[in-house]
């Protein structure tokens, strides 16, 4: 497989990843915590799309739409349940309490739904294009015949949308100017009358509805099981804070450099070591935290 | 420096009175013919007894970095693992895959507990003056590379299958079956018993003041002119030597060692543990360590009398651990015997 097809996997993954990126990041700007349980959300609104696709049975799109009204819901009651009333606690009580929601939720899900993977009924489309001459650089192809499928145009379209909307809700709403306004300074924002409740509510919303979007697309790309958000947080997170923890635009770019780091390095690397390309993705964050802590365009997390 | 100061702490020295006499009982059923009997009702309490005191110094390690100093640390395991894969291929005999070097095995120990320290220098070094959460990602994303190294790399570290024929020290010398469990508890728990004693004592000095003082107030404890990098960086590694003795007596005790061993479950039962109990109180972390480890009884012991598969059991037995940890976190801050007033969570 040449180069340019490792490169569109990469485009696919960084989508989902950057999709719930944006979620992931805005909580932990605005609510300051660091949601370990966030990929659960995700898990949640991909179980949400397949019980909505194979159980009632929707259409697709509205499986999708389903998945993100769940996803949104879930978020909320979650917040309202366990991390509103711990909000004063400070960072580190917030991503304890999370860590445990995490586990109690996985294995909620494993209780209830087993262990086996469950699969979304889609109708692909493949896209060949074979007459690509093969550009070989020592033993590693560049360019080489590669394939398109619908599923990875439908995500890549998802992601591009959710950034257009994500924009245009952060300057051209006042709800989106509000939540700017808290992450810059939460205090100030009080001060000039933002009801800060009001706004971290329209957080956890707003973050639950995108992580059930990146959850459904991530089960339509592979599967649905207990695991399929938990095996992605780490990306997620490595994702946020390359950004610079906050920033929802460093975020996407951040998730982007992540999707292509991990699918490089399933090329690069020997067949039998594939299990490492996600040790890469939390080496990139070990080194980012080092080199420029802010990352890309973000905040001060160091101390001393 | 007062009067007090330099007055021995009872707590400290009646562990390390507990402990001698547990590793001289423990020599005792080793090294002679005695022999015990264990009724066979007893045998998972003892097993799950053997874990307890391994992951008793892991707790302890712990308490140093968050209860005393405020380090948050959530890849513990790694160097739990370090410690185990360094002393289990230097000292293994002839193991199926993977590295087996076959030196003797108190050298091995020492190795471990060495390597242990050193990865606990080099991340405190690149890492420790990160924010207190972001610390808590370096760490556990260090757990997780080094997890999957160990997974991947198969002709050093033997790959999912790990490293067997590991020399088993006490099993080498004890026939019996029965009196090689007792021996094995008494001496690892002796171990134990003295490390509570040595972190005990440390705490109890001077030293275990300024850790605390960091704990409370960083920029504090610097303007009166203590090097708190230096400090925090100390107490990061004492954690990391113990993590990796333990991991180094579990390579010994277990006979091999591989990476299910050394998952981030392993980190969350530690913690639990500890914020349970009540941090900066190394009696009360260990209690708070030996309920969440009696959860394991019950669900052992609910899995004979029940008709479900063990799967959902465990599943089950997670879903508790997990609300246990956010209802402490919620209701309890300090833990059952900590104290809310210094370690700051009074409400």
């Amino acid at each position: 497989m040449g180069l340019l097809q490792e490169a569109i996997f990469g485009v696919v993954t960084g989508s989902y990843i950057a999709i719930a990126a944006i979620g992931f990041t805005l909580i932990y700007g605005i609510v300051n915590m660091i949601n370990f349980a966030y990929g659960e959300y995700l898990t949640l609104g991909a179980f949400v799309g397949f019980l909505a696709a194979s159980a009632i049975p929707v259409p697709l799109p509205v499986a999708v739409v389903l998945a993100m009204i769940g996803g949104g819901v879930i978020s909320i009651v979650l917040a309202r349940g366990f991390f509103t009333p711990i909000n004063h606690t400070g960072p580190v009580p917030m991503l304890l309490t999370s860590i445990g929601l995490g586990i109690a939720i996985r294995n909620a899900i494993r209780l209830f739904g087993g262990r086996s993977a469950r699969y979304i009924e889609t109708e692909t489309a493949t896209f060949r294009f074979d007459g690509v001459p093969d550009v070989t650089v020592g033993s590693v192809d560049l360019l080489g015949g590669f394939f398109v499928t619908s599923e990875h145009l439908i995500v890549f379209g998802s992601a591009v949308a959710v950034f257009l909307s994500i924009h245009a809700l952060l300057t051209r709403t006042d709800v989106g100017i509000a939540m700017r306004a808290m992450g810059d300074d939460e205090s100030l924002a009080r001060v000039r009358g933002i009801d800060t409740q009001l706004i971290r509510d329209s957080v956890w919303v707003l973050a639950g509805v995108l992580a059930g979007l990146a959850g459904v697309l991530m089960a339509i790309q592979t599967n649905v099981s207990s695991t399929t958000g938990f095996s992605h947080i780490l990306q997620i997170l490595s994702a946020a804070i390359l950004g610079g923890a906050g920033s929802p635009y460093g975020a996407i770019i951040g998730a982007y450099v992540i999707g292509l780091a991990l699918a490089f390095s399933t090329a690069f690397l020997p067949s039998s070591m594939t299990g490492l390309s996600s040790a890469v993705a939390f080496a990139i964050l070990i080194v980012v935290l080092l080199v420029k802590p802010s990352g890309i365009a973000g905040t001060e997390v160091r101390e001393a | 420096m007062s009067a007090l100061d330099r007055l021995p702490s009872g707590r400290g020295d009646r562990a390390l009175i507990a402990g001698v006499a547990c590793l001289l009982v423990g020599g005792l059923f080793a090294l002679t013919p005695l022999q015990a009997q264990l009724p066979s009702a007893l045998y998972v309490f003892v097993e799950v007894g053997i874990t307890f005191v391994i992951y008793g110094m892991l707790v302890l390690g712990l308490d140093l970095q968050y209860g005393h100093t405020g380090l948050v640390n959530f890849g513990h395991v790694v160097f739990f693992a370090v410690g185990a894969y360094a002393t289990a291929m230097l000292a293994a005999q002839d193991s199926f895959a993977g590295t087996a070097l076959g030196y003797p095995w108190p050298l091995a120990l020492l190795v471990g507990v060495v390597a242990a320290a050193l990865l606990g220098l080099v991340v405190s070094a690149t890492s420790i003056r990160l924010r207190d959460d972001f610390l808590a990602i370096v760490t556990l994303a260090t757990a997780e590379i080094f997890h999957s190294v160990f997974v991947n790399f198969e002709g050093v570290f033997g790959g999912n299958v790990g490293i067997l024929g590991v020399p088993r020290p006490i099993a080498g010398v004890v026939g019996d079956a029965d009196t090689r469990m007792i021996a094995t508890i008494l001496v690892i728990g002796g171990i134990t018993l003295i490390t509570l004693a040595a972190v005990t004592r440390l705490t109890e000095a001077p030293y275990g003041r300024v850790l605390r003082a960091i704990r409370a107030d960083e920029l504090v404890t610097r303007s009166v002119g203590k090097s708190t990098i230096v400090y925090k960086t100390q107490a990061f590694v004492y954690g990391a030597a113990l993590a990796g003795l333990a991991g180094g007596l579990f390579a010994l005790y277990n006979g091999a060692v591989a990476p299910g061993f050394f998952t981030i479950q392993v980190t969350v039962t530690i913690w639990i543990g500890m914020l349970l109990g009540g941090a900066a109180n190394h009696r009360a972390v260990l209690a708070g360590l030996a309920i969440i480890m009696g959860l394991r009884l019950v669900s052992r012991f609910g899995l004979s009398v029940t008709p479900v598969s063990g799967d959902v059991f465990a599943a089950f037995r997670l879903v508790v651990v997990g609300l246990i940890l956010i209802a402490v976190i919620r209701f309890r801050p300090a833990g059952i015997w900590g104290d809310p007033q210094e370690l700051g969570v009074d409400q």
